[in-house]
């Protein structure tokens, strides 16, 4: 276990399949893979896909900064869109950064 | 403050209906595979990497980004980068 840049934890293993997660809010400025209707949501850790290169580190350069754990997260429709949505669901790969544990 | 994302917009309404082209061919215009190949040799000779790229489409001002073609993002994109990058002058 490593500390990134960004002051999260980076190692395999902080993510487990069926782990409960919520969301950060999108970084104020800069690339990220964190889609806004994506942001500050719950989910559950589908898939733990292991370490790959953090895509907001590479687009602006910075590519030594160590990979981050991929996750593939899944949404309740309801949870992004509201009780009116229809009863599905959504996956979206997530690095660690994105994430945080739900006590 | 968060910048604004013009791309950002997954689950948002009011954009119309999404016209689809049967038989719609790879490019529509000669210089849009120019573009392409343009792309995937800047890629390959690791001018930029595809997370650049992807970037260098966000930062585009959103007016201009809601107003171009797929493939002027694209041009948009390359002629940004090779500046940045100091291939262009």
């Amino acid at each position: 276990m490593s500390i990134g840049a960004d002051g999260a934890n980076v190692g395999e293993g902080r993510f487990v399949v069926g782990q409960r997660v919520r969301t950060r809010a999108p970084r104020p400025s800069g690339h990220t893979r964190l889609p806004r209707y994506l942001a500050e949501r719950h989910g559950v850790i589908e898939r733990v896909h292991g370490l790959f290169p953090l895509a907001d580190a590479r687009a602006e350069g910075r590519t030594t900064e160590p990979p981050h754990l991929l996750c593939s997260v899944v949404f309740e429709s309801r949870e992004l869109w509201g009780e009116a949505s229809a009863g599905f669901r959504v996956s979206a790969d997530l690095w660690d950064v994105y994430l945080e544990e739900v006590p | 403050m968060t910048v604004a994302r013009p791309h950002d917009v997954g689950g948002e309404e009011g954009f119309g209906a999404i016209v689809r082209e049967p038989d719609e061919p790879p490019f529509h215009h000669e210089w849009e595979a120019r573009v392409f190949a343009l792309n995937r040799l800047m890629l390959q000779r690791g001018v930029y990497n595809l997370d650049e790229f992807r970037y260098a489409i966000e930062r585009m001002d959103p007016a201009a980004y809601r107003a171009a073609s797929y493939y002027e993002k694209w041009f948009f994109a390359i002629e940004r980068l090779l500046g940045e990058k100091g291939v262009l002058p």
